[in-house]
């Protein structure tokens, strides 16, 4: 076909529909649609649970559950609470947090795949897809922060400066879990069979970031294996979770390196999922 | 002759579909590849222009390719190859638009808005003239999943135009919607139209595509047959499909 238009002058007006964009253009882009990313989870949360009987409750319920089956079986049977003051607020920072991270990863892997009819219907960048899910899951950390907080209280433990910290420790998790959202995300679009690989790999990391026992007992076998274990962020996240309400120690080494692996993770996961940016909401 | 607002230059989409259960990592071992897996060649090198103050028909058979264009113009859907040029960000209006089931129409009018870049501060000044538009009463507040198709629609009508877009996509959106809506967003988009906007409709009523169109694209098994005014490309249209039943 002939297109004798191809000399017109108002084609220098145009610009081309889909353009590679700049980390800085693309980050923009995402903040300008933050109002978006922050009412999807927030309708999302609101109309999940109307179905089921108690409602929202289940977002408390399905943690505390969890954390009281943990402790029948390790703070009961397998007597994981020794050497351990206060173990039930122990225990539940550290299955609430573990949990938010996993709950995050794995939310991240399915957002696309149940994002698409959205992703059919508008254009927007795709990174508000993993973002928004992970908002969704802050949510709901929110009210098990308050659980926590008044099982504390209730254990006897007085409150402290240190809660002040919260939003540092915060940003760190959040920065870890994001970043794994994000790799999760482009994985999943890329081989659909990760989202049933993910959970295994999940609980794996889930024992060897003490969350149920102290991390000392996975300790003291060989110097590069204690090496790597104190490597994995979640550890150190978990301590700072637990320094800050129960005064435990943290461990100095691991925990700067964690805030670094944590900023890495985040900086590395958002370059390689938007680097297949094009790519998702093919059908 | 008015500036352009489009330009698509051999515009290819393929895509992989999965006809059959995946090949198992067995027969993939052996055979190297899967089983039921085919690509669909949906548009194979079509080029056009369109000009300001354009409202195009796109027509062609079911699955020639006409809803995929439409798609890839929108930004919606990557294509394998070629180029698409724009004067603005267009805008798709589709019978399939999805939000959140769940949530009330009202709800997910904000959600709409939002997602097409609108900030909350001018969404809190604009919401009860989108609303207006729906004309969808009370039933604004219930469950978009209780809608009939016409009703959302109206909804989704209005949430593409609550800006005035400067290219319109509407793939059989207005076909659904009853006789007042059909003439309130003819309204609109006739406005649309007279401010330098550009119309792009997919739609299988001819009569819609007379009354709303100056230019007709007929799309056929992926490949441009025919360009030019909507009379001449509905009449080679109409032709074609009586003389092959």
């Amino acid at each position: 076909m002939e297109h004798e238009a191809d000399t017109d002058d108002s084609a220098s007006a145009l610009r081309p529909l889909v353009t590679d964009v700049s980390a800085r253009q693309y980050i923009r882009s995402v903040w300008a649609r933050r109002d978006f990313a922050f009412a999807l989870p927030f309708e999302e949360l609101r109309t999940s649970h109307l179905d089921t009987f108690l409602g929202n409750i289940w977002h408390l319920g399905n943690p505390m559950f969890t954390a009281g089956v943990y402790y029948m079986i390790f703070g009961v049977f397998l007597g994981a609470n020794k050497g351990i003051d206060n173990y039930i607020v122990w225990l539940i920072i550290g299955v609430f947090s573990y949990q938010l991270t996993s709950a995050t990863i794995l939310g991240g892997a399915s957002s696309i795949a149940s994002r698409q009819g959205l992703m059919r219907s508008f254009r927007f960048p795709r990174a508000i897809v993993p973002i928004s899910s992970t908002i969704g899951k802050l949510l709901s950390y929110g009210f098990q922060l308050g659980v926590i907080a008044v099982a504390a209280f209730a254990s006897g433990v007085a409150p402290s400066r240190r809660w002040l910290l919260l939003p540092a420790v915060l940003l760190v998790h959040t920065a870890f879990n994001l970043g794994g959202a994000f790799i999760a995300a482009r994985l999943n679009d890329g081989f659909r069979d990760v989202q049933q690989l993910i959970p295994f790999v999940l609980r794996l990391a889930q024992y060897m970031s003490g969350v149920m026992f102290s991390i000392d007992r996975i300790l003291g076998r060989k110097g590069w294996v204690d090496t790597l274990v104190l490597m994995n962020p979640m550890v150190s996240i978990i301590d700072f979770y637990r320094w800050m309400i129960l005064g435990t120690p943290v461990r100095p080494g691991p925990a700067v390196l964690s805030v670094f692996l944590a900023g890495a993770v985040l900086v590395f996961g958002f370059r390689f999922f938007v680097a297949a940016e094009h790519r998702y909401g093919k059908p | 002759m008015n500036p352009l607002s489009v330009r698509v230059r051999d515009l290819h989409v393929e895509y992989e579909v999965f006809t059959e259960r995946r090949a198992g990592l067995r027969q993939r071992m052996v055979t190297g590849k899967g089983s039921g897996r085919r690509v669909v060649h949906a548009l194979k090198g079509v080029s056009f222009d369109v000009r300001k103050g354009d409202a195009v028909g796109v027509i062609g058979s079911n699955g020639s390719g006409k809803s995929t264009a439409l798609l890839a113009l929108a930004g919606l859907l990557p294509p394998t190859s070629g180029e698409i040029l724009v004067a603005a960000e267009p805008k798709l209006l589709g019978v399939g638009a999805a939000l959140i089931g769940g949530a009330t129409g009202l709800r997910n009018i904000r959600l709409g808005c939002l997602a097409l870049g609108m900030t909350s501060e001018e969404l809190d000044d604009r919401i009860e003239e989108i609303v207006a538009f729906t004309e969808l009463g009370e039933a604004i507040e219930r469950p978009l999943k209780t809608y009939s198709s016409g009703m959302r629609a109206r909804l989704h009508f209005a949430i593409s135009t609550a800006v005035q877009p400067e290219i319109l996509l509407i793939d059989e959106a207005l076909a659904v919607g009853d006789r007042a809506f059909r003439q309130k967003s003819r309204e609109r988009i006739e406005n649309m139209l007279a401010n330098a906007g550009t119309l792009m409709l997919v739609s299988h009523s001819m009569e819609e595509i007379t009354r709303l169109c100056n230019r007709g694209i007929w799309i056929e098994k992926g490949v441009l047959r025919a360009d030019g005014p909507v009379k001449d490309v509905i009449a080679e249209y109409t032709a074609a499909s009586n003389a092959t039943p």
